[in-house]
């Protein structure tokens, strides 16, 4: 990946790109009417699953760091019945943790777990969600505990800055940030080596399900990808499920689809962005998609006002400079739509509709 | 609201667009001033200050006038604001299947995106992983009223887990109802009564047609300008001013609504209506069988791979990519979600045929209005003769948030030219034999009279202006439906942007099962409603 895009520079990414003379940095109003997109936010929650059997090992207000654990998951979860009148008075709440006294003999010794639902007509009978196979689940970034709901999800409002993106597959992982191809390549299984081991690639403007088994067999953690087509998304996720089901799983491993479905390149800006971060160490979030990194406001790149970015349609992936509002004008299939009037590359403006331009800031 | 000397503004903030209108005096009536959409992101003032701008190089005396020609001078007007928020889900819980069925279907139609769960045979673990799911919103956990005895050994299991799930999630909205629903009775006790979330006894399926519980399934969701509950007050409007019976379909991103107003000499307006989820553009439960129902429309030839891929960006960007290619695709969609729509609402078949077909929602805004008319002709095929229109400015929903019945039909009547603009008529006749003339129609216009034979099988279209009225005059061999079943029909019908669309195909509706030609006949029929449009 080259460094000659209108946002590259050297150390910290600011710069507002090769025409930089007469390009604004504050927008003027009637750029409002085009889509505006954080490139980054802060203050992100991402959600855990937390099944009912799964065990969490957090409390809400917790400050957790990247490897801390933060719930025992059951690998094996079956239904027991267990008797809970002897452990005390009150009635106990659903998804309790349940374990038997200590030294008792009774036939339930040994069963351990969570409390799903009282047996109807069964005094203090319950259902417990219990298992043989625990295994721990670490955070994959660090952050504030927001809250635990047994049996449904652990919330964890994120440290550092997140990029989000369309859509994401697989789970979370963490890992260095490395650059594999330009933001317009493809990436080949033959390009993966176990060189990468550890990482999370960024690979340019799509990939394919192949590719993608073969980066976690050797051991890359993620992939961050513009473009994913539904036929790699579900051929991966059911390489996925296969793997989970396995009694030896590789390391976590996930995609991050940073646009949608059909093929363009990664924008410039966020190119730049990632450029700056390789080496460190970043985390891919599933729920919601996301590649979280530390960095201080000052490393982004600063995008001028009138930076635009053709989301769909036939140009899609093209960037340019807004030059101003258009009008309704008449597209492809007599389709009347709101434009605007964009610069390609000094090339003579053209109209673009506005639904398919998107700013970044 | 409370009189028509000032300017307001109208705004439907839809899932994925947001429509904003200025309307104003005019001449000692309300007039629509000008009306605009954009991405849902986009803030409302600059889609206003887009609209004001318009409306000043215009007509510069006006908006001098009503105190729009300074730059920001229409984000002070007061606001009607229609708010349509992705819909809240909803699990439906039973013992039996056959008790789980009619409570879905109602929850189907109260604005609801609705799981089923049934306890006979499931594993309970799964059950209960199921409700502790935190994209749950509510719970509606049903019984046979009393319970039959296929349900009473499963009665038990039903209440303890869904009791059990309030106690993980104590602010999860309960709904009993049926024979789970005795008040103070053993289901009701299993639930902790200083949780935050409200435990609520709902009347069965069975009671009322299922209105009573649908009523209140709809009353637990939305806000209180909820876009589709307005709709339908609007619409119920509507058709008291135009003293006609109405139809509303409106499709959008996260879902879909049908209301039909019936108006009556002396008598309230009558309404039913329905907020589908599943009914949304591309609904959040996307099966291959939604996705065959839009490629069963689509006239472009594209693989299931890429249609999919193409769907799922429009799911990512709902308002991009709506030239070309896209607004087919888009318009395909729009059929297959009208066609979940009227699937999912039977009973309204069943009453009276409208006078007045509305199509409204953002599904439909980018397409020509030709083009809309014969999506509608193509998926509502009740026979008879009827006016179309799209509600491209997207007032009724603010419209219907106005509270006041009385002020609400004062202002509709004011707009009545402008809130929908006519699409044109169709005749649709039903029973026709196949392969030779079924008879003649003459339309008499101010152009003079044209002879169509009525060939079954075809379209034929006939030009007819915006506003224009012409006399129809229909003459079959044999008796056929148009409403009612005649051999001759006379009627007057009203013009449009599709002008008279005479519809002798199948009702209901045949098409080749083999994608090819299917495409090629859409497409053919698709050629002459869609002006540029060159497949």
């Amino acid at each position: 990946m080259t460094g000659d895009g209108p946002f590259a520079g050297d150390g910290a990414l600011t710069g507002d790109g090769p025409e930089t003379g007469d390009r604004p940095l504050t927008a003027p109003r009637w750029l409002d009417e085009v889509t505006l997109r954080r490139m980054v936010e802060s203050d992100l929650v991402t959600r855990v699953a937390l099944p009912p059997g799964d065990r969490p090992l957090v409390d809400p207000g917790a400050v957790i760091l990247p490897g801390d654990t933060l719930l025992e998951h059951l690998r094996d979860r079956r239904i027991d019945e267990v008797d809970v009148k002897a452990l005390e008075a009150d009635r106990p709440l659903a998804g309790s943790r349940w374990a038997p006294v200590p030294g008792r003999r009774r036939r339930d010794r040994g069963a351990e777990g969570e409390l799903l639902a009282p047996l109807p007509g069964r005094g203090s009978r319950w259902r417990l969600v219990t298992g043989e196979h625990r295994v721990a689940v670490s955070a994959v970034v660090g952050g504030t505990v927001v809250e635990v709901r047994p049996g449904a999800e652990i919330r964890l409002r994120v440290d550092g800055l997140a990029l989000r993106g369309a859509f994401a597959a697989g789970a979370p992982a963490r890992g260095r940030l490395e650059l594999a191809t330009d933001p317009f390549g493809d990436l080949r299984p033959g390009g993966i080596d176990v060189g990468r081991a550890g990482s999370i690639l960024v690979v340019g403007s799509r990939i394919d399900a192949e590719a993608l088994t073969r980066a976690r067999a050797m051991g890359v953690h993620g992939i961050v990808v513009a473009s994913l087509p539904g036929k790699e998304l579900r051929d991966f996720q059911a390489s996925e499920r296969r793997q989970r089901a396995a009694l030896h799983q590789l390391e976590p491993f996930g995609v991050l689809v940073l646009d949608g479905a059909l093929r363009r390149p990664i924008s410039t800006p966020v190119t730049t962005l990632l450029e700056h971060l390789a080496g460190r160490e970043v985390a891919l979030l599933v729920d919601p998609p996301a590649l979280v990194f530390a960095a201080e406001a000052s490393e982004l790149p600063v995008v001028p006002a009138d930076w635009v970015r053709v989301r769909s349609g036939p140009n899609a992936g093209a960037e340019g400079r807004l030059l101003g509002l258009a009008g309704l004008r008449r597209f492809a299939a007599g389709v009347h739509l709101e434009a605007a009037s964009v610069a390609f590359d000094g090339e003579p403006p053209v109209d673009i509709p506005i639904g398919d331009l998107e700013r970044l800031a | 609201m409370s009189n028509h000397t000032r300017a307001f503004v109208t705004v439907d903030r839809g899932t994925a667009t947001t429509a904003v209108a200025i309307v104003g005096p005019v001449a000692g009536r309300l007039r629509l001033l000008g009306a605009t959409a954009g991405p849902a992101g986009i803030p409302e003032d600059a889609l206003l200050e887009r609209v004001r701008r318009r409306l000043t190089d215009a007509d510069p005396g006006l908006a001098t006038a009503l105190g729009l020609d300074a730059e920001g001078a229409a984000a002070g007007l007061r606001r009607l604001v229609a708010t349509t928020a992705p819909p809240p889900q909803l699990v439906v819980i039973a013992a039996t299947e056959r008790v789980v069925r009619p409570l879905a279907a109602i929850a189907e139609t109260a604005g609801w995106r609705v799981r089923t769960l049934v306890i006979d045979g499931a594993e309970i673990l799964a059950v209960a992983t199921a409700l502790a799911d935190r994209r749950v919103d509510a719970i509606l956990a049903g019984a046979s009223d009393p319970p039959g005895a296929h349900e009473r050994p499963l009665i038990g299991d039903l209440g303890t887990l869904v009791a059990s799930a309030t106690e993980r999630r104590p602010d999860l909205v309960t709904v009993l109802a049926g024979g789970l629903a005795t008040p103070g009775g053993r289901t009701e006790a299993l639930f902790r009564p200083d949780r935050p979330g409200p435990t609520v006894l709902a009347p069965s399926a069975a009671v009322g047609d299922g209105v009573p519980l649908r009523s209140l399934l709809d009353g637990l969701r939305g806000g209180e300008a909820d876009g589709r509950r307005a709709l339908s007050a609007a619409t119920e409007t509507l058709a008291t001013v135009l003293r006609r019976r109405v139809e509303v379909v409106e499709i959008g991103c996260s879902g879909g609504a049908r209301v039909v107003a019936g108006w009556q000499p002396g008598e309230a307006a009558e309404v039913h209506w329905a907020s589908v989820a599943g009914a949304a553009l591309l609904p959040r439960a996307f099966t291959d069988a939604t996705l065959d129902a839009v490629i069963g429309w689509l006239t472009l030839p594209l693989d299931r791979l890429r249609v999919r891929d193409r769907l799922r960006e429009l799911a990512v960007a709902p308002w991009a990519d709506a030239a070309g290619d896209g607004a087919v695709l888009r318009l395909a969609a729009a059929r297959a979600a009208l066609g979940r729509l009227l699937d999912l609402t039977p009973a309204m078949d069943d009453l009276p045929a409208p006078d007045l077909l509305v199509a409204a929602g953002g599904a439909w805004q980018v397409a020509p209005g030709p083009a809309v008319a014969l999506a509608l002709a193509d998926v509502v095929r009740r026979p008879g003769i009827r006016a179309l229109g799209l509600e491209s400015a997207r007032l009724l929903a603010p419209l219907g948030t106005i509270e006041d019945p009385g002020e609400r039909a004062a202002i509709v009547a004011d707009l009545r030219d402008d809130i929908l603009v006519p699409l044109g008529s169709v005749i649709l006749p039903a029973g026709m034999r196949p392969g030779r003339s079924a008879g003649m129609l003459r339309v008499t216009g101010a152009g003079g009279a044209t002879d169509i034979d009525l060939v079954p099988g075809g379209i034929e279209l006939v030009d007819l202006a915006p506003g224009e009225r012409a006399a129809v005059d229909l003459r079959f061999r044999d008796a056929v439906d148009v409403g009612v079943r005649a051999r001759h029909v006379a009627a007057e019908v009203v013009g449009g942007l599709g002008g008279l669309l005479v519809d002798l195909r199948d009702v209901p509706l045949h098409l080749p099962g083999r994608l090819e030609p299917r495409r090629e006949l859409l497409a053919a029929w698709q050629a002459a409603s869609w002006p540029g449009m060159d497949r």
